[in-house]
């Protein structure tokens, strides 16, 4: 396995043999509700020499089933949105509902077409993209009234019920996956005008169907079998295999201090990232994305470590005052 | 106890220099808390305040975040300083005594012409109420922002009921913050209080308003220091009121004492003035004199 950017050598043949026999000697099964029942961390695994963008269907897949169990999820949206002050931004995909090739507030996945060159030879690879659900997400640690949380399944979930539609989380996500509704949410009850605007919604790797031990429905539905779904070691180590077999790359594994979703490709990721058409909804793949709060953890552990800074510097100047006291009333007395 | 009398600059001790160093340790850090605080709320490009120069960061989450770890070194380190600090020395000035309700009350009424002051200790009963109010707020702020951190550190998976209680008790904390802080301002906006206002900065306070409105204080340090009470007179004649400068100018922290001094006030220093006999009619109006109770 090399980095991912790293130049490969893999015909499209090999890497789609190398696959297929990867998968078949691992012994991981697709999608099983044993895994996704499993305590502990869930990551996800999604192959790039597998899946083919499902040519002959409309919509791929996986969005489909993505649109369908997340279809009434949004609430009625009020009517007028109204218009927050004074920067007057509104987001309405209400009537836009349909669109499937990037991210909305209705939609969670869409599949980005990337055109590279492999060894000389046009290839075209189709990379599913959505929330990387991070190991340490800055969109829920940092969001002001925790409505988004990292779960000890490792999935990333917005409660759209306590989400005020801010953004930040778009804003501090490397990816800015988290995409707004206006018009939804708690903020309509308080202050719409002066404060929030909207809900923020994006993949929730179907946490509820995985509390019911059930497969997110994208990886349920994908025909081609490219996305896993399992205890978070184990499929790194696919993964990592997969791409070692495959003489391919990694994207996940490192990004962001380290997700839960494992891309595997046999193309570099900065080829990948060169290619696609990047934009509002549909973010960069640029690989060795830092972690932002990395820089601060220096400084957070320093607050961790104040409170015993400041008993011991209590206790000591008390001491200090004692022995002064004493050694004055001593004089007094000589 | 750092507090006593410098009678020949009028000036009662009030605060030790490690005193005014936590205060303004917490007070400064406070403020910046507050700030990068209200930062991390998605206010900075929203209201447009990051356009204003030299507040482009205030639409920047991990600059204020930066801001706001580095300032909550500083408060929390002062405020655990001050908890050990004055537990170990005994300090219980600030702790509210029986009936300090109903004291307040009263002395929040003589602030708008109902009825007269009673006399003081060295706080008012609702700077001691205060102090417990803003004890219990710092407290929340700390103990949710401390698991706040670690959660950011090393434990974004943390409980989501967790999670969720230490945010809600630190967002109402800093509105309650808030509401403090701007009270505590405004006490000091009010007329009878504003000679307290140096104490803070220098240290001490004018000994004839001390001894006009705090006169439990000043016989608690003169009783700690016999001999000393016989130059202070036990009341101050009828119609004298106090002075809003004191005769004196030359006073700065650095002369304040961080340990007790000698009973009595410095040698070598002119004649002191008794504070009965400073400048009557220059100072507040006679219906705001208070009573010496």
């Amino acid at each position: 396995m090399r980095n991912s950017d790293n130049r490969p050598r893999l015909s499209r043949r090999a890497f789609l043999k190398v696959s297929a026999g990867a998968v078949a000697a691992s012994g991981i099964a697709w999608p099983k509700k044993a895994k996704a029942r499993s305590t502990g961390k869930l990551a996800t695994l999604i192959d790039l020499s597998l899946c083919d963008g499902c040519p002959g269907l409309d919509v791929p897949a996986c969005v489909s089933a993505c649109k369908t169990i997340n279809r009434d999820k949004i609430p009625p949206v009020a009517d007028p949105i109204p218009v927050p002050w004074p920067r007057k931004t509104v987001e309405d995909w209400s009537r836009r509902r349909e669109v499937s090739d990037r991210l909305t507030p209705y939609n969670y996945l869409y599949v980005h077409r990337a055109e590279v060159d492999v060894d000389g030879v046009p290839k075209t690879l189709f990379v599913p993209r959505r929330c990387m659900h991070c190991e340490n997400p800055a969109c829920a640690t940092i969001c002001p009234f925790a409505a988004n949380h990292k779960h000890e399944n490792g999935a990333v979930v917005i409660d759209q019920d306590l989400c005020f539609g801010g953004a930040k989380c778009k804003t501090v996500c490397p990816w800015e996956i988290p995409q707004r509704q206006s018009g939804v949410g708690i903020y309509l009850h308080i202050l719409p005008d002066y404060m929030g605007n909207g809900v923020m919604y994006k993949c929730d790797l179907c946490h509820d169907r995985l509390g019911r031990g059930e497969s997110p429905g994208c990886i349920e539905a994908c025909p081609q079998k490219a996305m896993l779904i399992g205890p978070r070691d184990g499929m790194l180590a696919e993964a990592e295999r997969r791409a070692q077999q495959m003489k391919g790359f990694l994207y996940g594994r490192d990004e962001n201090g380290g997700t839960s979703t494992f891309y595997v490709s046999p193309v570099p990721f900065d080829r990948i990232d060169a290619t696609i058409q990047k934009g509002p909804g549909r973010p960069h793949m640029r690989p060795g994305v830092e972690r932002q709060m990395a820089g601060m953890d220096g400084l957070g552990k320093a607050v961790l470590a104040a409170p015993a800074v400041g008993l011991v510097a209590g206790a000591l100047t008390w001491l200090s005052d004692r022995k002064a006291r004493v050694e004055k009333e001593g004089k007094k007395d000589v | 106890m750092s507090d006593r009398i410098v009678r020949e600059r009028n000036l009662v001790v009030r605060h030790s220099i490690v005193e005014l160093a936590e205060h303004w340790a917490v007070a400064l850090s406070g403020l910046a808390l507050l700030v990068s605080g209200m930062f991390q709320l998605p206010m900075g490009s929203r209201y447009y305040i990051n356009a204003i120069p030299g507040l482009a960061w205030s639409a920047d989450y991990m600059v204020s975040l930066n801001v706001h770890y580095a300032a909550s070194i500083v408060f929390v380190a002062a405020a655990l300083f001050h908890v050990i600090y004055h537990g170990l020395r005994g300090d219980r000035g600030m702790v509210p005594r029986k009936g300090d309700l109903r004291t307040s009350i009263e002395v929040m009424k003589s602030f708008f012409g109902k009825g007269e002051e009673p006399p003081f200790h060295k706080y008012l009963p609702e700077q001691r109420l205060a102090y417990v109010g803003m004890a219990v707020i710092i407290a929340m702020l700390i103990v949710s922002g401390l698991v706040k951190t670690y959660k950011n550190l090393y434990a974004p998976d943390l409980n989501y009921a967790v999670v969720l209680w230490a945010t809600w008790v630190h967002n109402i904390g800093f509105v309650l913050f808030i509401l403090a802080f701007a009270a505590h301002i405004g006490a000091i906006a009010l007329k009878p209080n504003r000679p307290m206002l140096r104490g803070i900065f220098t240290g001490a306070v004018r000994l004839d308003y001390a001894e006009h409105r705090h006169p439990l204080w000043i016989e608690e340090i003169e009783g700690a220091k016999p001999g000393a009470g016989a130059e202070r007179p036990a009341t101050l004649p009828e119609g004298t009121v106090a002075v809003e400068e004191a005769p004196v100018v030359a006073e700065a922290a650095a002369e304040v004492p961080r340990e007790s001094g000698a009973a009595g006030g410095e040698s070598g220093v002119a004649a002191p003035e008794k504070p009965g006999e400073a400048e009557p009619g220059s100072g507040k109006p006679p219906g705001e004199s208070p009573s010496q109770g």
